[in-house]
């Protein structure tokens, strides 16, 4: 860290010291990162950058003023301008929030190896190696393989007199093959990114191995026919459906205003079977972990649904503060640059009784449906997409299948959750989760293997 | 600028750009049918590429003291760039300014005023409904300087007003809706408030509908993103690496003869227009599809030279990032008739407006499959009601070659100008 960010944060404390506001907070960010991309022989992009950042949000007389910048050294202008949009307009509905008691810390992210140690030659060297392997196939058309690593210092203070800082190092790869065909062209893509060091991305050829293997086997692989299934998904598919078909629904912000939506997410009410448990936990590691949330409050593992019933919901300081509920730490922000608002962090469905073998057998026509390409939802309907997956017949999966994208009804889909599985995993990759023009934030999602049936398919008949 | 970049870089020992954006913003917030937050936002930064032994590096900062050091970074990274033998523009001019003077006529406070008319008024008629709302103003400034003596900026405005309701009926049925405008200056934007009550109007009663083939409208937003898949194959970078479906088919006509396609930084009133690109290269408007044939791809200068085409002005560079070709308008020339034209003549059909999860098929060769977040049947002519928990899918390629209408109506939504676009037969999965 270099003078002019010590002083902008001796600066900051002073500010807030005297503010006053009804809530004042600052956070400054310095950052410094490398980025490759390879794509099939060629060296699409290797940078290195550096950016520094901060903001300032005031909640004066029930009015939020906001200012960021990247010229920190002239803090207490952004604080005086933040102050002064704060007192443009006296609103008639004010704003209230949730308050918290003055916390301090220091945290830095624990690490095998620090990725700010290892040479640029290293870093492309092991990228290099993962990109041959994903053009190691006749059908490869090209590749793309990513590499990406960030060590930020943050530093959080409040009107309240928190004061956190956190020295975060963040750091993944993505890697895809394209493969072709005649005109069909077949992408596969993973990816994995998480808090640490470069042990995160070591070590990871299988993982290149399966991509160009995985995109080959799909040249062959027939669009699914659209129509209604039973399906069985995986363990990471099942994360991203419990992100999309529910996760977004708990996130306050989406109700705390809305005396409908407030009916509609009353505490209680029956969403599932009694054998579903969902869980948010950003105290958990996984790339949606955080040691304090943008609004200065410790994360907690918050239950959403517990035995098939609304439990809990997810909530920033102020919808908090307006539904009479306690925090949760889940008011995160991309960058500093950004206004926290209500974001999930690692987000589950907990295992259940079943086998995977149970779940299989159990199913004598249906569809197993595996990885993810994304997914999305408008909070009543909702679809997520698979990379792909097979007909199972008799309990035993058969012809792969691409191009699947299920959709689902919020109040429907989740009642016809039959089979939980037991063998629960997390994922997260450099990607993440979009909300309010924020994307991506980094999050994990997960589940066991699960079987639910009559879901939706989009294609031809 | 230049003196601390040829300190590091002496001059005659290879090439340089850098570029220098700055910016600042007014962006306001209504959540929740009431004013949120008020914002400044004040940014800016420094990008440089260098060329030694005809590799390239970069580094970027938005750390003004820091150029030197910027530019000692993308020096030490020259040994990991491909080969690079293009050369830069020396002649760099600016034409014009994507920015209007009147964007200092932007005032918050009549802003915040008509905003909360707007969402008044939008309660007068549903007063359940929660309208989010936000304003920006903007304006910035571009500069970009290199190595054959180019020292050229321009100046930037933007406005831009986005309005989304939700509307929660009495079973829980949800109609989420939006609507943005972007402008070089303030605009009047209260016709807005009329489109979305349309909307939301229509979708009141919902139609049932078996899967099949339907006649299908896609309205100018929803007809952009699909197109988007087919302009895709249009950039350097995707014929270059191959996995572009017309890559290999210039002078080929692949569409039907009554689909024209061009790229164009000259929409009218369209605040992401260019002077030039990212690395000087005057820009034009290029006709990507003519007719049906295929016949322009856009290029940055690598890509130009790694196909062996002319650059085309399309290198979209922020200062974080290496230049890479980019679109500056999309925009499809229109057809003969009206919407309502086009709507009379259905005997049962589907207007898609909004979906959701599109775009997470296989885009690369056109394929397409969405829920149908906002979709309307259509009967005899007429809007019935909404159409929904069912999906739509496709290959955009295929329906381009076939047979379908273009209004004569055109909307600049973003970036993109474009018709409303009718296919006689997409399916529907319910």
């Amino acid at each position: 860290m270099n003078s002019k960010y010590s002083e902008a944060v001796e600066k900051g404390r002073k500010i807030l010291e005297s503010s006053s506001c009804d809530y004042a907070e600052i956070r400054l960010s310095s950052s410094v990162g490398t980025g490759i991309s390879l794509s099939g022989e060629n060296v699409d992009s290797f940078t290195i950058g550096e950016s520094v950042a901060g903001s300032v949000r005031v909640l004066k007389n029930g009015s939020w003023g906001f200012a960021t910048f990247n010229d920190i050294s002239i803090l207490e202008r952004f604080f005086a301008g933040a102050v002064n949009s704060a007192s443009i307009v006296s609103p008639v509905e004010k704003s209230v929030i949730a308050r918290g008691t003055p916390v301090s810390g220091e945290y830095k992210t624990s690490y095998g190896r620090n990725f700010m140690d290892v040479t640029p030659d290293e870093k492309y060297t092991l990228l290099k190696k993962y990109n041959d392997i994903l053009r190691g196939a006749e059908s490869v058309q090209t590749t793309r393989a990513g590499y990406r690593d960030v060590n930020t210092n943050y530093t959080f203070m409040n009107s309240e007199g928190s004061f956190l800082s956190y020295d975060k190092l963040y750091c993944g790869i993505s890697l895809a093959s394209i493969a072709k065909r005649g005109s069909v062209i077949q992408p596969f893509h993973e990816s994995i990114s998480g808090f640490g060091g470069f042990e995160i991305v070591e070590g990871k050829d299988h993982l290149a191995e399966a991509v160009v293997k995985t995109a080959v086997d799909m040249l062959d692989a027939e669009p699914v026919p659209g129509g209604n299934y039973d399906i069985i998904v995986d363990p990471k598919l099942c994360g991203v459906f419990i992100h999309e078909a529910f996760g977004h629904m708990s996130e306050a912000d989406f109700v705390y205003e809305n005396p409908r939506m407030k009916d509609v997410m009353v505490l209680g009410r029956e969403f599932g079977s009694p054998m579903l448990n969902v869980y948010d936990d950003g105290t958990m590691p996984g790339a949606g972990y955080i040691p304090f949330d943008d609004e200065g409050i410790a994360p907690r593992k918050t239950s959403l649904i517990k035995d098939g019933l609304l439990s809990g919901r997810l909530h920033s300081r102020e919808t908090a503060g307006r539904m009479n509920e306690d925090v949760t730490g889940n008011g995160r922000a991309i960058s500093v640059m950004k206004q926290p608002i209500v974001r999930m962090t690692n987000t589950y469905i907990e295992n259940g009784d079943s086998t995977r073998e149970e779940i299989f057998s159990s199913m004598d026509d249906g569809l197993y449906c595996v990885d993810v390409i994304g997914g999305q939802t408008n909070l009543e309907m909702f679809t997520f997409t698979a990379a792909y997956g097979y007909e199972v017949k008799n309990g035993k999966p058969g012809k792969m299948y691409r191009d699947i994208v299920l959709s689902g009804n919020v109040f429907n889909t989740l009642k016809n959750i039959s089979m939980i599985g037991n063998d629960r995993e997390m994922f997260g990759g450099l990607g993440g989760c979009g909300k309010g023009g924020q994307s991506p934030l980094p999050v994990s999602f997960g589940g066991p293997h699960m079987k639910i049936n009559d879901i939706l398919i989009g294609g031809k008949k | 600028m230049r003196e601390l970049i040829e300190k590091v870089i002496p001059k005659g020992s290879g090439w340089y750009d850098a570029v220098y954006v700055s910016g600042k913003s007014t962006p306001v917030s209504f959540k929740n049918n009431r004013l949120y937050s008020l914002s400044e936002s004040e940014n800016s930064g420094f990008g440089v590429r260098i060329n030694k032994d005809s590799r390239t590096g970069f580094s970027y900062t938005n750390e003004l003291n820091n150029i030197a050091d910027t530019a000692k970074r993308a020096l030490a990274m020259c040994s990991f760039g491909d080969e690079e033998n293009f050369t830069l523009p020396e002649n760099t001019t600016v034409s014009f300014e994507p920015y209007d003077d009147a964007i200092s006529k932007f005032n918050v406070s009549d802003e915040i005023k008509s905003a909360e008319k707007m969402i008044e008024d939008i309660k007068s008629v549903y007063p359940s409904i929660s309208v989010d709302l936000g304003i920006s103003s903007s304006t910035g400034t571009v500069r970009l300087i290199n190595s054959r003596g180019v020292d050229v900026s321009y100046r930037e405005s933007y406005y831009g007003l986005s309005v989304s309701c939700s509307y929660i009926m009495s079973d829980g049925t949800r109609i989420e809706t939006w609507e943005s405008r972007s402008e070089l200056k303030p605009v009047d934007c209260s016709a807005l408030k009329d489109v979305i009550l349309g909307k939301i109007e229509r979708a009141l009663t919902i139609e049932k509908i078996d899967s099949g083939l339907y006649p299908v409208i896609f309205p100018p937003q929803a007809f952009g993103r699909l197109i988007g898949f087919i302009a895709s194959g249009f950039s350097g970078v995707s014929v270059w690496k191959g996995v572009s479906p017309v890559a290999g088919k210039q002078g080929e006509k692949i569409f039907s003869e009554f689909f024209t396609m061009t790229d164009n930084p000259y929409l009218e009133g369209s605040p992401f227009n260019v002077p030039f690109d990212g690395e000087g290269v005057t820009v034009a408007k290029n006709f990507l599809i003519r007719n049906g044939v295929v016949e322009t791809f856009i290029n940055d200068l690598k890509y130009a030279e790694r196909l062996g085409l002319s650059p085309t002005g399309n290198a979209s560079r922020g200062y974080s990032s290496l230049p890479s070709p980019s679109f500056h308008g999309i925009a499809v020339e229109p057809g003969e008739k009206s919407f309502e034209e086009m709507i009379s003549g259905i005997d049962r059909g589907i207007v898609a407006e909004q979906f959701i999860g599109l775009g997470q098929s296989n885009t690369i060769t056109g394929d397409f499959s969405a829920n149908m977040d906002l979709a309307y049947l259509v009967e005899k002519g007429k809007i019935k009601g909404r159409v929904k928990d069912c999906m739509i899918s496709g290959n955009i390629n295929e329906l381009m070659k076939g047979e379908f209408t273009l209004s004569k109506d055109v909307e600049r939504r973003g970036s993109s100008l474009l018709p409303y676009a009718l296919f006689p037969a997409v399916n529907i999965t319910a």
